[in-house]
């Protein structure tokens, strides 16, 4: 006969058959987060997943590597004093590909452990719901700005190579990585909040793409038609509705080198950046309550 | 025994995938949007300005999108949860299996995808030229499914790779070389349009347009159905 341990209450997680206990170091919650964190990252490239699940995230992050690799090629080949594009443009003009990048692979970190109610495992862990989405978020964050960042390195080494001046090329740069991480906290928030409620992949990939790309061909033909009628005021206050017009404003109120129709000073630029913020906020409550209200169940 | 085609109750069941719950409502923001934008600019400006929506947003966006979700919705959950297996356990026809659920997607992306364009387009004015925009997204709608249909028989990533075609292909490539006119679905649609009124642009040459416009579709059709028939199903990825 085994004998039952009986130092103390048991403290099993999940069940507890009376074997023989594991008294070494426990780690707590941050052990729990930071591995999630980490694994959401690698499983958003589809690092650690079938073969199959890479194809998509590194076929666009190729296709966004492609023309800052001819660019840098361009530059060393012909005398040029500056770059053709600026950091944070680039970044703008190859949206298609980070919104399809945010749009495919968010529902991969968001849709299904929900779908396939394994949330239930991971919330019977020390690790509560509202913790756990927002470690998903936080991957999902990370994962988008790596997408951005990857690009914009390979233009600042293929610019300081070729012998531009450093200093420009370094407040560019670092203009641009600041937008891309506010840009990644918004984006990931949207398209989460999006993919945690519609958890069939393709209804939360044309989700996303309608919030995403959709929306923003709105916002820029509306903003095109308000300029080209003089409402300027009107063109600078629907760039507040989407995504991309949101950091194409805030780019170009911080100099960061994007010209939009109208340009956005005054004080158009906090509500910029409160807008930003809010809706970031929004998208998160959203995520947080609707983690908490399927994990609850 | 129903014949061999058309299948009235895979037809029945498709649309039932189709307009079950939210997707609906998501199948019925395109059109609300579309018609609402453009109302809502001609009122304040005028016409011409409001069209402009029309070729850049409506028939190259909207359009291709409502025929994704109804080549998806009307294939993609059952290949998604693997219910397609006690489908394809009866002896019914696998291309009329393919056929029968295109013609679902294909009246849906008539509907809700090219509908819309002739009513934004005649909010306008100019009847001429929003009848030659709905002859051509009638077109490009109708090869649009049928492709739509034959990715999502393919693979389970079939939004994705759909979306890749329209907005890399078709937009983003298609906008920097025009070469890609000629292997772009929208603009042999905008081809065919063109020949009712000049207004719309001439990137290929009409008996390319109609004739590739005819191929993808029963190419795409066919393909689906012969997918279907040596279909096998995988875990997720």
């Amino acid at each position: 006969m085994p004998e039952i341990p009986t130092g103390g209450p048991r403290t099993g997680v999940i069940h507890d058959l009376g074997y023989r206990r594991y008294d070494g170091p426990r780690d707590g919650s941050a052990t729990i987060a930071r591995t999630l964190f980490t694994t959401g990252l690698r499983h958003a490239y589809g690092l650690g997943r079938s073969g199959r699940s890479k194809v998509m995230p590194f076929l666009l992050l190729a296709m966004s590597v492609l023309p800052a690799t001819i660019l840098v090629g361009v530059l060393v080949l012909t005398p040029a004093t500056s770059l053709p594009v600026s950091y944070a443009d680039y970044t703008n003009q190859t949206q298609l590909l980070v919104s399809l990048f945010a749009a495919s692979q968010a529902p991969v970190l968001f849709s299904r452990d929900l779908r396939h109610r394994s949330i239930v495992l991971y919330l019977a862990r020390p690790l509560g719901a509202t913790a756990f989405a927002l470690v998903r978020w936080a991957s999902m964050a990370v994962a988008l700005w790596a997408f951005t960042l990857v690009p914009t390195v390979l233009l600042f080494v293929g610019a300081l190579l070729a012998g531009l001046d450093t200093s420009d090329q370094v407040a560019g740069m670092l203009k641009a990585v600041v937008l891309q991480a506010g840009l990644a906290v918004l984006v990931a928030g949207i398209t989460g909040a999006i993919s945690s409620v519609s958890l069939r992949r393709g209804f939360a990939v044309v989700g996303s793409v309608m919030a995403l790309i959709v929306l923003t061909g709105v916002v820029t033909a509306v903003q095109a038609i308000s300029a080209s009628e003089g409402a300027e005021s009107a063109s600078v206050g629907v760039g507040l509705a989407s995504p991309w017009s949101l950091y194409s404003g805030l780019a170009n109120a911080w100099d960061a080198g994007i010209t939009t129709q109208v340009p956005v000073d005054g004080a158009w630029v906090p509500a910029y950046v409160l807008v930003t913020l809010l809706l970031s906020a929004g998208c998160l409550l959203g995520l947080v309550a609707r983690f908490q209200k399927v994990g609850s169940r | 025994m129903t014949s061999a085609v058309f299948n009235p109750t895979i037809a029945t069941l498709a649309l039932q995938a189709l307009l079950g719950r939210r997707r609906f409502f998501l199948l019925l923001a395109f059109p609300v949007l579309l018609i609402g934008l453009v109302a809502v600019v001609t009122a304040l400006t005028d016409g011409a300005a409001a069209y402009e929506i029309l070729p850049r947003l409506g028939y190259p966006l909207v359009l291709p999108l409502v025929a994704i979700l109804a080549a998806s919705s009307v294939l993609g959950p059952e290949v998604d949860d693997g219910s397609i297996a006690y489908l394809l356990s009866k002896p019914v026809n696998r291309y009329g299996i393919a056929i029968s659920k295109w013609l679902v997607a294909l009246s849906a992306t008539l509907v809700a995808g090219a509908l819309p364009i002739l009513v934004a387009a005649l909010i306008t004015g100019d009847g001429t030229r929003a009848t030659a925009l709905f002859v051509g997204a009638a077109v490009a709608g109708t090869a649009y499914s049928a492709l739509f249909l034959a990715i999502a028989a393919v693979t389970r990533h079939a939004v994705i790779a759909s979306l890749m075609f329209v907005l890399i292909w078709e937009s983003l490539l298609g906008n920097l070389f025009t070469g890609v006119a000629w292997l772009s679905i929208g603009q042999w649609g905008l081809r065919i349009g063109h020949e009712l009124s000049d207004q719309l642009p001439d990137p290929a040459n009409l008996p390319w347009a109609i004739g590739a416009s005819a191929v993808v579709t029963l190419v795409g059709v066919w393909f689906a159905g012969d997918r279907l028939r040596s279909f096998s199903l995988r875990g997720e990825d």
